[in-house]
């Protein structure tokens, strides 16, 4: 126990010294909620544009009251020429528009323009609703005038009742923050991790760590301790920042309410601890069979696949079986969710799903321990 | 007391050791001496556990480290074939963690430490950090490590290799020192003048097998050479793999 401690402490002292290593944790912490909040950011402004749609109208004299309807509903005219990468939008208003509406014949009006412009979209649906509306308002005056109730052709009405609640809507944008917050452990210790083996090895100080009086255990657990202080670390980074900047994204807007309480983000902090250990020893197990520090990096990124599919995986595949709450990785990811949607957690679930983390950690740590007891993993016969 | 016997070891197709047996007594420093590839890495590998023999055992002070390894290091300083050091950590700190590793603490701990730095001549160094070293003073790092906590048998691989004149005589006076305190040492080298100059003992090793076992002068006399290089190349029938 001594002795782990002893390479636990060297180990984070030594890394503390590596800006690499402290860069790498931290970086990830910034820069990842900052981005993600950034492209909401982004994404809300654009869903609630609330400012009017500028269009080309072409015939406007043709139907002064249908362009007085579309100005209440904030579509006007547009003054200035339309930017060359923007295709235009354009109506046309026919000349006949008087002559057609007394006869009650229908009359045809153009819409232009591209649907499959993204940034577009919300304005070209506000062109056409407000159209649909006058037309609707004109039905009514007819039949009315014509001695029919207008219900008569509206034989059915839907009733949109959104059953949303504020928070299940904001799961769905807020899933992706929980991958990121789950792959922070993954990605802070990792540079740590890769240092401490494949980087020993390559600095050719591991054959004369392995000759000293100590059991390998202690060196894997010293190791995977050191490298997990830094995962944990920016778990906690994440987990503090992601409140923080979100405070600045106008998720309300979009009908979303968001709350990072504070029993919440403990919860979620002491969830990950068992986590950063799995994803550490996992690491270490990869990267003590590499042979140098770039061949450890490869491998890793391959190994950042893994808690990748079990979360995102789970939740684009819409996979629902009662398992993923006991398993590591998924568990804890089910857990997260269950608390960012406001649902009752599952505590069976969560408290098997940790315990599993650790025993899988330890019998990883255990793989390693023997490993580096073969001379063919140690001196890459 | 290091006790080689019938040490036995192949990679693959390779056969590293065939049956090697020699020993290292106390008090006194024993020269492997060996061409490149003839096992002396792989002999001294197995005697502090880090490989496993197929046949026959290694014994340190009774001790074999295949079966306790954690006893049998305690007993052994090592200067391994390969003396990375971390280079964020300054000489001190690393002198001092492999200190710790062999259960120094407390004021014995910052005791020894002082004492090696001060024994290898090292004290400008002791505060800095170990990037950018030369090779000399990577040597006496490495050297303080495998000295801090005392130890009755010293193991080295090749110590002097890539080192200059002065270095090579600090190396060879501490060992002297370390053989005049009562401790076996062992080590391996392919540089003749250094195993003429500084061991008691000379064990001739080629193809996993000890060619010849002696002082110097018995070597010497038992070729019906003068000097011992001469004497070395008769022995093993070839002067392939060996500096003057």
């Amino acid at each position: 126990m001594t002795m782990t401690t002893l390479i636990w402490r060297k180990e984070f002292k030594d890394a503390l010294r590596d800006k690499r290593s402290v860069l790498a944790a931290m970086s990830y912490a910034f820069f990842g909620p900052m981005l993600m909040a950034v492209a909401f950011f982004f994404l809300i402004n654009q869903l609630t544009d609330p400012s009017d749609v500028e269009i080309s109208i072409e015939g406007k004299d043709n139907a002064p009251e249908l362009i007085q309807h579309l100005q209440r509903m904030g579509i006007t005219e547009r003054a200035s020429p339309w930017p060359d990468t923007v295709t235009p939008i354009s109506l046309t208003i026919p000349a006949q528009w008087d002559e057609k509406m007394q006869r009650a014949e229908p009359i045809d009006l153009v819409l232009k323009a591209d649907w499959s412009a993204q940034k577009q979209q919300s304005d070209i649906k506000r062109v056409e609703r407000a159209i649909q509306g006058y037309a609707a308002q004109i039905t009514h005056y007819r039949l009315v005038l014509r001695g029919i109730d207008p219900r008569v052709i509206q034989p059915i009405q839907l009733n949109k009742n959104d059953l949303a609640t504020r928070g299940s809507k904001a799961a769905l944008i807020l899933g992706s923050v929980l991958v990121f917050i789950i792959l922070s452990v993954f990605w802070s210790g990792m540079n740590v991790a890769i240092d401490i083996s494949a980087g020993e090895r390559e600095r050719n100080s591991l054959e004369f760590l392995l000759s000293q009086p100590l059991s390998t255990q202690s060196i894997v657990w010293g190791k995977t301790l050191a490298a997990a202080s830094f995962a944990i670390f920016g778990a906690a980074l994440s987990l503090i920042l992601i409140p923080i900047i979100f405070n600045f994204v106008p998720l309300q807007d979009i009908g979303m309410s968001v709350s990072f309480g504070l029993p919440m983000m403990l919860l979620m902090f002491v969830l990950l601890i068992p986590l950063a250990l799995l994803a550490t020893t996992l690491q270490l197990f990869v990267s003590f069979r590499a042979k140098n520090f770039k061949e450890a990096q490869t491998y890793i990124s391959f190994l950042l696949i893994i808690p990748m599919a079990a979360s995102f995986g789970v939740e684009f595949a819409r996979l629902k079986t009662p398992i993923l709450y006991y398993l590591p990785l998924t568990g804890q990811h089910q857990t997260f969710l269950s608390l960012i949607r406001g649902e009752a957690i599952n505590w069976l679930g969560t408290g098997v799903s940790a315990l599993a983390t650790i025993a899988l950690a330890l019998v990883i740590g255990q793989a390693i321990a023997r490993m580096l007891k073969s001379e063919k993993t140690v001196f890459g016969l | 007391m290091i006790e080689v016997k019938q040490l036995s070891k192949s990679f693959k197709d390779v056969n590293a050791l065939n049956s090697l047996t020699f020993s290292a007594p106390d008090g006194q420093i024993t020269g492997l001496l060996g061409p490149n590839g003839a096992g002396k890495t792989t002999c001294l590998r197995i005697i502090y556990g880090l490989l496993q023999a197929q046949q026959g055992q290694a014994l340190i002070n009774g001790i074999d480290a295949n079966q306790q390894p954690i006893q049998a290091r305690r007993q052994i300083g090592i200067f391994p074939d390969k003396f990375g050091l971390y280079e964020r950590l300054t000489v001190r700190e690393q002198i001092a963690y492999f200190a710790q590793l062999h259960g120094l603490a407390g004021e014995k701990l910052e005791q020894r430490v002082a004492q090696v730095i001060e024994q290898l001549d090292i004290v400008e160094l002791a505060n800095r950090k170990s990037a950018g070293f030369s090779q000399g003073q990577r040597m006496k790092v490495a050297l303080a490590q495998a000295l801090v906590h005392d130890p009755k048998h010293l193991i080295l691989d090749e110590p002097s290799r890539g080192l200059d004149v002065m270095s090579t005589r600090i190396l060879r006076d501490i060992l002297r020192e370390q053989r005049a305190q009562g401790t076996c040492i062992l080590f391996s080298s392919h540089v003749m003048q250094e195993v003429a100059a500084l061991c008691d003992r000379v064990v001739v090793m080629a193809k996993g097998k000890v060619a010849a076992e002696g002082t110097p002068d018995e070597l010497c006399e038992l070729t019906g050479e003068s000097a011992l290089e001469e004497a070395f190349v008769k022995i093993i029938g070839s002067d392939e793999g060996i500096a003057a």
